[in-house]
């Protein structure tokens, strides 16, 4: 290795450190802000004074954490499982036909990506109501499971046009298998790499939503988290409250942190499957 | 062209996500554009039509023109700033250097927070007095600075685009750098024995090769910044005035602070043509930029 490009190794480092340094000091003060007790009202920017879970206590028993928790978990995972079926399904057809209606429909779903949510909302309560469907916590699973549909079903037509070979399935039909035998024991399983891309995209934005959840979400005990974290919206003005609501955001964060830390290489994978074929 | 294999029967497979996307997605706009020509406010069922009022009142008011500028210069900045800031990044990590995987993680980590955590997070940072910024300045000495951002009306804009490209960098630095990692190595060898710079290899080989990756992060940012609402509705409620109004934070507090259903249809309406009107353009030069590429 010559000095030159040990020179601009260290260079890189120093530029990338300086960077990441800028990216997560609010987290770092958040962090040290949240493991004070709620009464130390020192500076934020002398970190780690003290460290007591006391404002995590206090922020815990706020926002019903077990509860939240639990009612998060069930919308996402209902939502994520009816969107892999349903988006996987769809592209099927819309990557193997070759027809203006395969076309058609490939554009109907993907221009969805443009309308923004809030505007659909406007007559979607009342459709709701004149549908007679009963507006309750599960409400909202059939909106993340619409709003998913037009990227999801974007990547999965990609990914079958160009990485599923169409001669297995031609082998299939020769042996005799039927098309609902050939989609589900041999095009679906082949699907799993963009399944993952799917489960970890739509999987964020449905977890961290806090939008169609407020809307439909009335009871405190039905609250996913970030509309737990709805509560102490007040708070946000007045630093004399700042160490409870900082652990509240911990807590609210704290469960996809792991799971991104325990699953950083499908993470990272899942958001490029799309992107680099597109 | 359909084989016996790829029967027409297949189209039964799209049915299921046809149903919710028509019912919950399509039919809900279609019924924006009825409302947009009523008075419904909501909640009593009866409204009568009243042609074009709406459309006509909002050409008349300040609040579209407001809204339009607030969400043009919202998606200007965040597609302009993020993408460069992205992509630069994206080199810095692409340079082969130990603990990469660690830098890109650490870019990605805001990215897993929910808009609302964000939102707490950032009005700490940009609190006039106590906040991250204000007290940071004090410590070095700076006092005369003015520390307002959410509460100025030039400031507060720009301070939540802020926000919304902190939030979002990590994806779009994903995706430069994957775009980056399938430029071929052999290429670059070639650019180099001919004699390339640095500043031309990214010019004339790096950049064209990232056609893909940057119609994908720009179509992204272009769609986000127009669809703007999230740190409106969490940090400044639109304001101070209307001076972080965007064009969906505008429709959803007609709709639902002033129960002007009919009107706030209207205003969708617009939002929506616009929308799509700007997305299709940048689609189809992007489009044929990657093509000749």
């Amino acid at each position: 290795m010559t000095s030159a490009s040990a020179a601009k190794r260290s260079l890189t480092h120093i530029a990338l450190l300086a960077l990441v340094f800028l990216n997560l000091v609010p987290l770092f003060i958040v962090l040290s802000s949240s493991l004070r007790s709620p009464k130390n009202m020192t500076d934020p920017l002398h970190w780690f004074n003290e460290f007591t879970f006391a404002s995590f206590r206090s922020a815990f028993t706020r926002m019903h954490f077990p509860t939240a928790l639990w009612n998060s978990i069930v919308l996402t995972g209902v939502s994520v499982v009816f969107v892999v079926l349903l988006a996987a399904m769809a592209a099927y057809p819309m990557a193997r036909i070759r027809s203006r209606t395969s076309r058609f429909l490939y554009i109907f779903f993907l221009s969805g990506l443009v309308v923004p949510g809030q505007m659909v909302l406007i007559p979607i309560i009342q459709m709701i109501k004149s549908f007679g469907i009963p507006m309750n916590q599960y409400t909202p699973i059939l909106m993340f499971i619409t709003c998913s549909l037009p990227f999801s079903t974007f990547l999965y037509t990609g990914f079958i046009r160009s990485g599923v070979p169409e001669e297995l399935e031609e082998a299939a039909h020769i042996d005799g298998a039927g098309m609902l035998r050939r989609y589900w024991q041999i095009v679906f399983p082949l699907l799993l790499p963009v399944t993952v891309s799917v489960v970890i995209t739509q999987g964020v934005w449905i977890w961290n939503d806090y939008f169609f959840n407020m809307v439909f979400i009335t009871k405190t005990l039905d609250s996913p988290l970030p509309v737990a974290m709805l509560g102490f919206l007040g708070d946000q003005q007045n630093p004399a409250q700042w160490n409870v609501l900082f652990a509240a955001c911990i807590l609210c964060a704290l469960p996809l942190l792991l799971a991104f830390l325990a699953l950083q290489k499908y993470f990272v994978g899942g958001m490029t499957v799309g992107a680099v074929k597109g | 062209m359909n084989s016996a294999v790829m029967k027409k029967t297949m189209y039964w497979f799209v049915l299921p996500a046809l149903l919710f996307y028509c019912l919950f997605w399509i039919f809900p706009i279609l019924k924006l554009f009825q409302y947009s020509i009523t008075d419904y406010n909501g909640y009593v069922q009866k409204f009568d039509y009243v042609g074009f009022d709406n459309f006509k009142k909002l050409f008349h008011e300040e609040i579209l023109g407001l809204s339009v500028r607030n969400t043009l210069i919202y998606t200007f900045v965040t597609v302009v700033l993020g993408n460069i800031v992205a992509l630069a990044i994206a080199f810095l990590l692409n340079a082969n250097i130990r603990a990469k995987g660690l830098y890109r993680s650490a870019f990605y980590i805001p990215t897993l927070f929910s808009a609302i955590v964000v939102g707490f997070i950032w009005s700490y940072v940009y609190m006039p007095e106590e906040g991250l910024i204000a007290s940071f300045l004090h410590k070095i000495g700076l006092n005369g600075i003015d520390t307002n951002f959410l509460g100025s009306y030039d400031k507060a804009l720009y301070s939540i685009i802020a926000v919304d490209i902190w939030k979002n960098i990590g994806t779009s630095t994903i995706i430069f750098l994957a775009g980056l990692q399938t430029v071929p190595t052999d290429l670059i060898e070639a650019g180099k024995i001919d004699g390339a710079g640095r500043w031309k290899l990214v010019r004339y080989i790096k950049i064209p090769l990232l056609a893909t990756s940057v119609t994908i992060n720009v179509t992204l940012s272009v769609i986000n910044g127009l669809k703007a609402f999230d740190y409106p509705f969490v940090m400044t409620n639109g304001g101070p005035g209307t001076s972080t109004n965007t064009l969906i934070y505008a429709m959803y507090k007609m709709a639902f602070t002033d129960q002007l259903f009919g009107k706030a249809s209207a205003l969708g309406i617009i939002s929506f043509a616009l929308i799509i009107v700007i997305t299709a353009a940048f689609v189809f030069t992007l489009n044929r930029r990657e093509i000749s590429a």
